[in-house]
Order: structure tokens, then sequence, then C-alpha cells
């Protein structure tokens, strides 16, 4: 047993905080001394957590019934800055706290305890959208807080002598820690049988119940969201598709079948910590597609429940091998594009616009299945394929597998809760750039990931973990 | 199972074996019908300040299933500790140890933090030792596994329901440390995130020596500025250096240091000491011009000490009495509260507290058998009556709570090694202390000792402090 703790623990180290460096503290300069009382006490607790856990700020020893500034800066891996404010005015003890007092405008109103992270947006650059590449290290969000109600991002530290404070100065600020990864989970490359992916193990024996996990039509192998599920207790493999330079080629259409699902599945299901036929599908946009399929026309393989989310039910362009030429050319009288030239997608996965033969066989469903869909969604027509499956369904006597859970104002990107969203970004630069319009408004769509997230939680739990 | 033995053999299990080993229980666990399978450890947070509560929750068992939670760590030096309760699920399967009671193990009752403060060597163990952490840039990690059954040994990785990772931190995220090594001091500096200014801390161990920084650290994180201070050195080279630092120059020098920090409020500085550390506090605070504190904090300490006279005069003194008259316990553990008592009515033998004029806040633990830490703390509360400074001070006192009063849920050793100095021969000290009611005093005096410091030292811009402790 302990010398396989000394394994786990040298494979926790890799997750733990970084080794420290000596700085000089994060603002460059400092207050001027000759000022006789202390900064406020600013305090995020807990300082370490996963990002789906809330945490309480709070804000001591200041002056009272006076406006402040919260402030949280984070830099994304690539060195791009995101950044949120919200006004707030200290109560008769001088005190903030976030829980209990509303925001009186900035980058969210209201009482939003966590809205200095999912109102988090890039600062001077566009098309922008924050997704964690790394998860094995955390994101570092600087909590601030300002004197006055001010919105500018180059807010000045320290005072004049004799002359106050200048409006803006920052007060006091502390860092926090965004995981997407508990202490104790492995993570795991995975390339075998053609397999293009990264596996997530919990911590301990197990057996746990697993889920196989895709996003969307982007590309490439996004990991939080698996490390995040294995967080909570699930193996999760993060399965790659298209748009990865180890998969078969070219990279911007899918070049493999529904054997490579059938392999992924079955390696979960026989994987020695993985209890057998407890294996889940979770999918984002063409991975709830793929999810979709699975559960539907891929007998050689039984999911036991699957997430779809924001996921279209059949496609109007062949996504497959077989295309060699550019979708977005030969397609393009089914997208718009917005006033700013963003491309709207939703066209494509319109049920009018799909030919029946591209529409899955929703009459094939062998599992529960959750749904979740956002009515601001410029990218995928998930409602109206919601519609069409909920109908289906119901015309086999099947309407009792089906969950089906929608968020007004929502946008098609519905991520991991607390977490930055966009209305806009990149989508892809070959063979021009082109922005998407994922549509959505923040506040909205921050309720939208936080209810999904729990409500795909649950779901999973329910369906995988217990009988 | 003797642990010595597991941990050579599981290396091999690791592999092959194990795999084919865990198959073969992977059949056996997915064919029980019925919730059971898949049982789940949470832990809220993961990673936690190590004086921050967590929840532990189990889900997924039978209901009213007997089960032991387990808890297992491994020391900077390589030595296991680990603590355990049983427990019984309810209706639904479901263990929360903030709510449930613990029927028995290392600890019993309602103890949300029990698998922290309980936890004792693994049998096996070397004789006499103490948790400490040196490295507070890295966390501690511990391991909470859930085990079928009321057991008490047998904790093996091939056994267990399910198990969780946690991480306890001494250093909040931004918190900046620095070595100080500046006008003959050596010590580390621990500095909040942020501008500043802070309020400081100058925080000081007892005549165990070297370099002691998880107190600082957390207090660093906590909104102290603090300067963990060393002036006994376990060195062989640094006899000479040893011996001058035990002068007030070399503590009015670390205390200037720490005032002049661009980051500290000047104005707004504390001392904190354990033990030896407390009493060179209260000798600083009463006799030195330059040391003038906000307040302070003695934790497990005493007045009694030649004055008059340099600090190395005092401790010199003090060690030459060991032989003569210390006694020892069952177990050859030295006691030494007698060392010093009865309290001296001469004035020359202890400080004089009644010249006191900042807040003073006195930690005692009634089972101290290091130090007569009662005895000093009821002889100081006479002296401040008579001079009228008795407003001034707070105690503290806890039954059943021995000499190391240290910052939560570490674990307790009633006895440890101790290397004594500047002689360097190893002998086991008796600290005292029962283990709950002296976890239950190291979480108490905590809180308090924050709350002490945040009253006096972070003030309200209208320069009224908040309401008394």
């Amino acid at each position: 047993m302990y010398g396989v703790w000394e394994g786990l623990s040298q494979s926790i180290h890799a997750c733990t905080l970084p080794r420290f460096k000596k700085t000089s503290g994060i603002m460059g300069a400092v207050r001027n001394k000759s000022a006789q009382s202390t900064a406020p006490l600013l305090t995020a607790t807990p300082s370490r957590a996963l990002v789906d856990q809330p945490i309480e700020i709070g804000i001591q020893h200041l002056p009272p019934d006076k406006p402040f500034t919260v402030r949280s800066r984070l830099h994304s891996e690539d060195g791009e800055l995101w950044e949120a404010f919200s006004h707030y005015r200290s109560d008769q003890k001088g005190t903030v706290i976030l829980s209990r007092d509303q925001s009186l405008g900035g980058s969210y109103s209201g009482l939003e305890p966590m809205g200095l992270f999912w109102s988090l947006q890039p600062v001077g650059v566009e098309g922008l959208r924050l997704r964690k590449k790394y998860v094995e290290t955390p994101f570092t969000v600087e909590v601030s807080v300002l004197s006055d109600h001010v919105r500018s991002s180059d807010s000045p530290v320290g005072c004049h002598v004799g002359q106050g404070l200048e409006e803006g100065a920052v007060l006091a600020a502390v860092n926090v820690e965004r995981w997407y990864m508990a202490p104790g989970v492995r993570r795991v490359e995975v390339r075998e049988q053609g397999l293009v992916g990264t596996l997530f193990l919990p911590a301990g024996p197990g057996p746990f119940p697993a889920v196989l996990d895709m996003w969307g039509m982007g590309g490439g192998l996004s990991e939080y969201r698996a490390a995040l599920l294995a967080s909570h207790g699930f193996v999760t493999l993060a399965l790659a598709y298209c748009g990865h330079e180890e998969l078969p080629g070219p990279l911007h259409t899918v070049n493999v079948g529904e054997q490579y699902f059938e392999t992924a599945m079955g390696q979960l299901d026989r994987h020695p910590q993985v209890c057998t036929g407890r294996v889940g599908v979770l999918g984002l946009c063409f991975g709830g597609y793929l999810a979709l399929r699975i559960a539907m026309e891929m007998p050689n393989i039984s999911p036991r429940c699957v997430v779809g989310i924001s996921g279209p039910g059949g496609l109007g362009i062949n996504m497959t091998r077989d295309q060699t030429n550019d979708f977005l050319k030969e397609n393009q009288k089914l997208f718009r594009f917005d006033e700013q030239g963003n491309v709207i997608f939703r066209g494509i996965t319109m049920p009018s616009n799909v030919p029946p033969n591209y529409k899955l066989k929703v009459e094939s469903l062998r599992c529960p299945l959750q749904l979740i869909a956002a009515e601001d969604d410029q990218c995928c027509a998930a409602i109206e394929c919601i519609d069409e499956i909920e109908e289906r369904l119901g015309a086999v006597g099947k309407s009792g597998l089906l969950t089906r859970i929608q968020y007004p104002g929502a946008g098609h990107l519905i991520e991991p809760p607390y977490t930055p969203s966009v209305r806009v970004s990149l989508f892809h630069t070959y063979p021009k750039k082109l922005m998407a319009l994922w549509g959505g408004e923040l506040q909205p769509h921050s309720v939208a990931q936080e209810d999904a997230w729990n409500r795909t939680l649950g779901f999973l739990d329910h369906h995988l973990r217990t009988d | 199972m003797r642990v010595g033995m597991f941990m050579n053999g599981a290396r091999i299990l690791l592999y092959p074996r194990f795999v084919a080993g865990l198959n073969n229980y992977k059949r056996l666990i997915t064919t029980m019908a019925g919730k059971g399978s898949c049982p789940l450890i949470t832990m809220q947070p993961s990673r936690g300040l190590i004086d921050e509560k967590f929840q532990i929750t189990v889900k997924n068992l039978l209901p009213g299933q007997a089960v032991t939670l387990h808890s297992l760590t491994q020391s900077e030096d390589s030595d296991f500790w680990e603590a355990f309760g049983h427990y019984v699920s309810d209706g639904k399967g479901t263990v929360k140890v903030a709510e449930d009671v613990s029927l028995g193990g290392s600890y019993d009752g309602l103890e949300p933090m029990g698998l922290l403060w309980s936890m004792k060597p693994v049998p096996g163990s070397r004789p006499g030792l103490r948790f400490r952490k040196k490295d507070v840039c890295t966390p501690v990690v511990v391991r909470i596994a859930v085990y079928t059954g009321h057991i008490g040994d047998g904790f093996t990785e091939a056994s267990a329901l399910a198990r969780a990772v946690t991480e306890r931190s001494y250093m909040a995220p931004g918190v900046c440390r620095t070595d100080i090594r500046q006008g003959g001091v050596r010590g580390t500096l621990f500095v909040p995130p942020g501008p500043g200014p802070f309020p400081a801390v100058l925080d000081m161990w007892g005549g165990g020596g070297g370099l002691v920084e998880y107190r600082s650290a957390l207090l660093a994180s906590h909104g102290y500025a603090s300067l963990a201070l060393e002036y006994l050195s376990h060195s062989e080279g640094q006899n000479a250096w040893a011996s001058q630092s035990l002068e007030e120059q070399y503590f009015e020098t670390a205390f200037t240091i720490l005032k002049d920090h661009p980051r500290v409020a000047s104005d707004r500085m504390a001392l904190l000491g354990l033990s030896f550390g407390s009493s060179i506090a209260l000798r600083l605070t009463v006799y030195s011009k330059v040391v003038n504190p906000r307040c302070l904090v003695c934790i497990s300490g005493s007045h009694v000490q030649l004055v008059g006279n340099s600090i190395s005069n005092s401790f010199h003194e003090f060690n030459m009495n060991i032989n003569g008259m210390t006694r020892t316990d069952d177990n050859n553990n030295l006691i030494w509260r007698n060392l010093i008592l009865p309290i001296p009515t001469e004035a020359n033998r202890k400080v004089q507290v009644g010249r006191i004029k900042c807040p003073l806040l006195l930690i005692v633990g009634e089972d101290d058998q290091n130090w007569p830490t009662a005895e000093s703390a009821e002889d100081m509360e006479k002296m401040m009556e008579a001079a009228g400074n008795r407003h001034l001070l707070t105690t503290l006192s806890y039954p059943g709570a021995g000499h190391l009063i240290e910052p939560p849920y570490s674990p307790h050793a009633r006895a440890s090694n101790f290397m004594l100095f500047p002689q360097r021969t190893k002998v086991s000290l008796l600290w005292g202390g029962e283990t709950k009611a002296h976890s239950y005093a190291q979480e108490d005096s905590w809180q308090k000792i924050l709350m002490f410091l945040e009253e006096h030292l972070y003030v309200s811009p209208n320069g009224v402090p908040l309401s008394k402790l």
C-alpha cells in the first residue's frame, strides 16, 4: 500500500501548486507608508477550488458607506488578459460580501456571488474564447478591490502623498486558483487501436462508472471537461475525432467511422477500473450528434445513458471522409452572416434543411437521453432538433427515455459553470479567418451553465452509479 | 498487517498481478445488485489551507452499512501517520463526516476534522515522532479511504471501497516567501498578496531551535506579514553565531527589519511566541526601547527568567538546571515543568509584566508537562492586577491541552524526540495533553488568536478598534 502511495505522491505532485518562486507581489508599486491605516482585508475562500465550486468573497475594514469596485483578472495560457468589474457599496460596518450584496453595475449587476468569474471578458483582443489546455495546472484569478466605481483596466496602485487615494486605486488583492482536476485524479494519454484521446481516472481502486466525452467541430482534443468529470468520480475519456494531427487527415473533415467510436466505448467498458456496463456518453454540438448516433445507430455498443448539449439530430451536410471539397463553399446557402460578418451556422442543422437520410434513426434509441439546448443558440438549431426528436420518440412510445432542458437567453457553448462565455469567437483561420456567432447573453448564459452542469452530473450519477 | 512488509510487496503488485486482481475484483463488484456498487468519496474543498475545515461525504454505500473511514499521510521524514473512524451509513447509503457520529477508532463522536487531528504514527513506526512541515511551498497530501466493516488495521490499497485525496497547504496563492539574511538576522518573511500595507507579526518558536516557517506562512495567508525568526541554530558551525543571537539586539534588529518593510504598516505590529519564544516576547515588550508591539500573543510561555542579564545567560541557567531537577514519567520521557517552579518572588527573576502597555493574550494548556504555563499565567495575572494593567490581559486556559499548541488539525504528540541545545544530545520530552482536548485547544486558540490580531491590528478607518474578544 505504501509503495503505491509513493507513486501516487509523485503523480499528485504534478497537480499540486507549483514550487513557489520569489516574487515582488502582485502589484509593481507599493502604497505610501505615510498612510497610518492598513489595507482592507480581502478574503476569497476557498482560495484553491475546482472550477465548478462557488467561493465566498468578502472585504472588511473598508470605510463605511463608500463606493468600491471589485475586479477580477486572469491571464490565459496564451498570455491574453481577461477582466471583469463590479460596483458595490460598503455597509455601515465597512464590509462588502458578494454573496449578500447587490452589484450596482459593471460586468454584471444584482446578487451574483460568482459574477467575477463568469463575466470575465477578453481585454483589447477580439474573437477569444477561454479554454484550458493544460489541465494539471489551475487558472489563477486575481481578485482585487479598488476605491470608487471605476471601469478602467489601467488602475494605478498607490497614492500621492498628502492627496489621499487616487480614484480607482487598488486597495487589496488576493489570488484564487481554479482547478479542473481534483488531487489524486490521474491523466493518461490514449494512443492505442487508432484512438486519439486522454483518459482521466479518479483516485482510488474503483471500479467507477465511465463517460465518453466529445466536443464539436472545432476539432482537436479538449480535456478540461473530462478532467472535471473525473474529479466527480467518473473515469472519463476525452476523445478527439477530427482536427487533430494524429488522426487521419485532412484536418477539417471527419475521417473516422463508426468503428472508431465502437473502439473507444469498448476500451472504456473493458478498462479494469470501470464498472462494466456503466458507460455513458456526453457530447456538445457535433459531439452531441455523435453521442446520439452511438445511442441510436451503433448496435454493437450499449451506452447506459447519453447527454447531448446543443447538439443536432442530423446534419444538412455530409461530414464524413467522402467529402473532399471545402464544406463551407458547398453549403454556403445554409449559412447566414450577421452585420459584423460573423457566421451563423444554425441553418445546417435546422431539421427542415436536413435530408431524411441524414437524420438519425431516433426511434432506435435504447437508453435514457438528456438533451440540453439554448434558446439563443446561433450555431445549432438545437431546440428545433429536440422538438423533432421528442415527437419521433413519442410516436413509438419512448417519451419516457427523454429529458429535455432548455435555457432562455443562453448561447451555444454551454460549458462548466462559473467559466467565462463569449457571444462570438474565432472558429477557424482556414481558408480565411472566420468568427462564429454562438449567441447568448452573459447573465442568462451563466445561469444555464450552472444549472446544466448540476443536471448533467445528477443525470450521470443517477443512471451510471445507482440502479 | 505490518506496514514495512507491505510497502515492498505493493510495488510488485501494482503491475500485471495487481491489474489481474483488479479485474477479478471488478467482476465481483459489478455482479453485486442494488446500491453499494461504485461508492464515491467526495471532499469539499479538495484543496484547502491547513486550518480550513472540510466536508467528507461517502455516497452509494448500502443502507445501514458499517464502514471505516481511514486517513493516511506521509511526513517529510517518510513516516506514515493515520487515523480512522467507524461509521454506519444512513438509509440512502450515505455517510457525512461533518454530521454523523464516529462510533470508535482513533476518535469518536461528532468530529468533522477527526481524520486529521487524531492521526498517529502507523504501527511499527519509529518512536518519538512529531509531525512538522518544513517545506511550506508544497501541501500536506492526505489520502482518505473507506473500508467495509469496522476495522482497526489491514488498511490496504486493494481492499478500499473508495479513495479520495486532499491537499492541505500552509500558503495561500499569492503569498510571497522571502529569505531574510540581513543585519545578522536569519529568518523567513511571508507577505500576503496585494499592495498592503499589512499588519505584521514577529513569530518566534521555542528552545528546539531552527527555522520553523509554517505558522508564519499561515498568518500571511490570513493577511499578516509575518517574519519567522531563527534564533537558535542546529548547525554545528553556527555555535558562535548562535550564542550571539540570544541578545536583545538580535530581536530588535529583526523587529526593525519587519517594521521597515515597504509593505508593512509600521504601527500595526505584534509579537507571537510559543514556549521560550513567549518568554522572549514578554521580555522584549517590557524592556526593549525598540520593540513596541501593538499587541502580544504568548502560547505556552512563562515570564520567569533571569532579567537584567543577557538572554543567553537566562537560557544557559535554565539549561544547567535540567539534569538536577528533571523528572521522568513511566516511559522515560523528561518532564521539565518543575525546572522553574516555584514561581520566584524576586523581581529580577521574572519579567515585570506590570509594565506591559499593550493587550496580551496568554494561551495555556492545563496539562502542560514541559513548562509551568498555568502557574506562570496565574502569577502574571496577580502582578498585572497589582500594577493596574490587568485589563490588558486575556487568558485562554484549556483543560487537557499540552505544551505544543499549534495551528489546528495537526496531529498531537504527547511526547517526542528533542535535540538539546547546545549540547546536541537527543532526549524524549513529555509535552502533555490528551489528544481530543489538545486538538480542541488548537482549533479554538487559533481562531481566537486570529480574532485577537484582527481586533488590535486591523483598525477601521475611524480609528476605533472592533469589539473586544
